[in-house]
């Protein structure tokens, strides 16, 4: 076992709060970058939204100041400048550092019974790398020819400097090679923790779900960041170096790479990243749906095990993004038969899932509510899906809008509610302060309503035969029928785009004026829940011995309390 | 004007299921990639309202001021494992398996068998992308791609109707990506390769060819017109552009034209 000293609490401000080694603050800093960059990539959404809405009309108040030249109108340059970032920023700078930064930093050692990750430098590191990473993105929206606008897949040879030129997009392949040193340092960090440092008595099979979730996500961030950095780096070499690895066709004048190589280096990456993003808010979603309906998660073993599976399968099924480029058949046919064995561990997920709330006990707080949702949405990403794995329906339906909203239900949906759920779960332990649960529940019923309407919009407009990455998709004849849905999707992404200022409202004044949270507010068993809250400086004054699992709820054979701690003996 | 095509679209009347529709399927093949869908629609509404059942039926009905004594389970008795495992797998047998072999099925035996020649009538067409716009190519008269009487053409492509067409496909700058709405296919350009599909056209009329891949700030520009003809109009107008074509096009200056013998 790994001794665990107790550090003093640092007195200054700049190592209390800036260069903190303490998972704690970290996990918090990771908290305020995520927010920070969701509204940043929020109101690029509304922008992408208006222009495909209005192609010709001004953005309300804001383009006015942005696109004087244009009349307010967004320029169709400055379009895919901003779909491009929008993918980028949401994907790399606010989910990945909410769920995996926030989350896994602030959960892991709490949840294991640790006093702090195992390698703090590393960790304080990680989050001072990703902020220089945020700064070199953001800083190329304001040099000459703009930010890179090739997609957030920034497919060569668009990326190269025939396609782009100007240093957007060489800044672009910095930032997210910086990002990826970044993860990769949280991600060992994380694997070790969970591997070294769980309490004694805490095998693997009594980690609370989120844990699990949290450490399959570091285990392929560990393992696929690099193959990204790796072809990442090449297009870099492209671009700045003048090598070929990517360049064909009549850019290539001193012998000729393959553009394709690329997009196979960039989906091995790019497919495990989906499930990178998903997998902590499914482990939270399991844990979530045990605590509030007050009885175990059914079938914790088979979650815990499905999940592993899905992490298994997420590397070998990337190639069904690649079905338009003609592939060898052979190949097409083998990704779409794997991607298809992905329905089974996902369908026993969902079967677990509502086995947990089947004969519960269901309190739809708002960490419960945001959880609901999740398999709501993530029941509806999962199943359209099915239509992409599948070979020749993906022939009609590749790069339409009907993709867009099956990767906005799985990617954005279920991990934006996820990440909710997961910030009114813990508030009370990170802050020690409650948000308000009457705007909370308020929150959640405007996004949901907004976010379905936004999606599920899509879906249809993209059945509908509209492709994606279009200015305006009304220069079509076969799309012009779709202006009045095109309006009606915008106007939902607008009231989820304005309910999340109830959230912002709400979290500050949870921060500021919330009420005084007890140690365990939701009343459940897992270790963090058996400190005060907030958690004190080295989290637990002894280190927990644990006895039994993580969801021991609605034992009939309990007096007093319906839950009990992991540190307490199964009541027989 | 915006607002006159919307005023205009209001107008007619269009019902929100016209509205949703793809565009009208025009292909002899395009049926089939509806029929995959259709049928993936029908189940995934199914288990759909299976999780909506018990997500809201569950939330409801034990919710805690109606069932306040939770029942305390594992679920990890054989008979819960049983019924676990059997949802996993009714999903898989029910859906994937069948959408796999239907699709697989569809490929091997239609979109992956490329007519043949020496039976039946086949139109070949070479097509060239580049930022912002489609270039088509058919062999004239000779038959033999990259010679003088190459019929050329830039932003249109004129086709017979029930003829099976074969496109080669290639990008000269970034990658595009051919896409028929009306025939349901489409498939990427790509610098430094040839792709591949055929496709048979059953209605005349004027239809749109667009680009599906991000290429660039005018990618929503590049677009082509399909137009499709009667096989004696098309006859017609082959002859017209055939007359063009030894006027314009110089054989002398291979550079000049673009494309390519066809790779068999």
């Amino acid at each position: 076992m790994i001794e665990q000293e107790i550090h003093h609490e640092p007195k200054s401000f700049i190592k209390k709060y800036i260069f903190s080694f303490d998972h704690k603050t970290i996990g918090k800093q990771f908290l305020w970058y995520g927010i920070f960059f969701l509204g940043i990539g929020g109101m690029m959404a509304l922008f992408i939204r208006w222009t495909l809405a209005y192609p010709s009309d001004p953005f309300p108040v804001l383009g006015m100041l942005m696109f004087p030249e244009n009349g307010g109108i967004v320029p169709p340059d400055t379009y895919a400048m901003l779909f491009t970032l929008h993918g980028t920023i949401m994907i790399f700078y606010a989910i990945t550092p909410i769920l995996i930064g926030a989350f896994g930093n602030y959960c892991i050692p709490l949840m294991i019974g640790a006093r702090d990750m195992i390698f703090p430098t590393l960790n304080m590191l990680s989050f001072w790398i990703a902020v220089l990473s945020g700064a070199i993105l953001l800083y190329s929206l304001i040099i000459p020819f703009g930010a890179a606008a090739g997609g957030w897949t920034s497919y060569p040879t668009l990326s190269t400097l025939m396609g782009s030129p100007g240093h957007g997009q060489t800044l672009w392949l910095m930032a997210l090679f910086v990002l990826g040193v970044s993860s990769t340092m949280g991600a060992v960090n994380y694997i070790t923790t969970v591997i070294t440092l769980r309490a004694p008595g805490m095998g693997y099979f009594d980690m609370p779900l989120t844990i699990w979730g949290l450490w399959l996500t570091a285990i392929l961030n560990a393992i696929f960041l690099p193959v990204l950095g790796a072809g990442l780096l090449l297009l870099t070499f492209d671009r700045l170096f003048g090598t070929t690895f990517f360049l064909a066709g009549a850019a290539a004048t001193s012998g000729s790479g393959d553009p394709i190589l690329f997009q196979h280096v960039f989906w091995i990456f790019g497919h495990p990243e989906v499930y990178i993003l998903i997998l902590p808010a499914w482990g939270m979603v399991s844990d979530l749906l045990s605590f509030f309906s007050r009885k175990p998660a059914f079938g914790y073993k088979s979650t815990a095990l499905a999940m592993t599976t899905i992490t298994v399968l997420s590397t070998i099924v990337y190639g069904h993004h690649m079905f338009t480029t003609q592939m060898s058949p052979l190949l097409t046919q083998s990704f779409m038969t794997l991607t298809m064995t992905i329905s089974i561990p996902s369908a026993i997920f969902f079967a677990n899932w509502l086995g947990t709330i089947w004969r519960g006990s269901v309190r739809l707080h708002s960490p419960m509510l945001f959880a609901l949702g999740v398999v709501f949405v993530f029941g509806l990403g999962g199943l359209t899906g099915l239509y992409l794995g599948t070979v020749s329906t993906d022939i009609y339906l590749h790069d339409t809008y009907f993709v867009v909203g099956h990767f906005h239900y799985t990617m954005a949906a279920s991990v934006l509610l996820g990440g909710f759920a997961a910030i009114y779960f813990w508030f009370p332990k990170m802050f020690g302060r409650h948000m308000s649960e009457l705007w909370a529940k308020i929150h959640f019923w405007f996004t949901m309503i907004g976010l379905n309407g936004l999606f599920f919009g899509m879906l249809l407009i993209g059945y509908a035969g509209m492709h994606r990455r279009i200015y305006n998709p009304f220069v079509y004849d076969f799309l012009k029928k779709l202006i009045p849905l095109n309006e009606f999707v915008t106007i939902f992404a607008l009231i989820m785009g304005f309910s999340q200022i109830i959230f912002v409202i709400n979290f500050i004044y949870g921060l500021v004026k919330g009420e005084k949270a007890e140690a365990n507010p939701w009343r459940v068993g897992t270790l963090e829940w058996s400190i005060p809250s907030p958690a004190p400086f080295h989290n637990f004054d002894t280190i927990p011995h644990v006895k039994c699992g993580p969801h021991e709820l609605g034992n009939p054979k309990l007096v007093g309390r319906d839950f009990q701690y992991q540190t307490e003996e199964i009541v027989s | 004007m915006e607002l006159d095509l919307k005023n205009e679209m209001l107008s007619s009347g269009i019902s929100f299921w016209e509205m949703i529709r793809p565009p009208e399927d025009i292909s002899t093949n395009g049926h089939l990639i509806e029929n995959v869908f259709n049928y993936t629609t029908a189940l995934n509404i199914f288990y759909f309202i299976l999780v909506c059942a018990g997500l809201f039926g569950f939330s409801y009905f034990y919710h805690h001021r109606r069932h306040p004594r939770p029942y305390y389970t594992y679920g990890n008795k054989k008979i819960h494992l049983m019924v676990t495992a059997g949802i996993g797998l009714a999903v898989f047998f029910t859906i994937d398996l069948n959408i796999t072999r239907m699709s697989n099925n569809d490929m091997v035996n239609t979109f992956w068998k490329w007519p043949d020649e020496t039976k039946e009538e086949v139109l070949k067409v070479e097509v060239l992308a580049q930022q912002w716009m489609w270039h088509f190519r058919q062999a004239g008269v000779d038959g033999e791609f990259n010679s003088q009487d190459d019929i050329v053409t830039a932003h249109e492509l004129v086709v017979p109707v029930d003829t099976k067409l074969m496109f080669q496909i290639v990008s000269k700058d970034v990658i595009h990506s051919f896409y028929v709405p009306n025939a349901r296919i489409k498939v990427d350009a790509m610098p430094g390769r040839v792709s591949r599909i055929w496709m048979e056209l059953t209605k005349e009329g004027t239809y749109d060819i667009a680009c599906a891949e991000m290429c660039g700030t005018h990618h929503y520009l590049m677009q082509a017109k399909l137009i499709v003809k009667s096989k004696e109009d098309y006859e017609s107008w082959k002859k017209e552009a055939h007359k063009l074509a030894m006027q314009t096009n110089d054989e002398s200056y291979p550079e000049s034209l673009w494309g390519w013998k066809w790779e068999n």
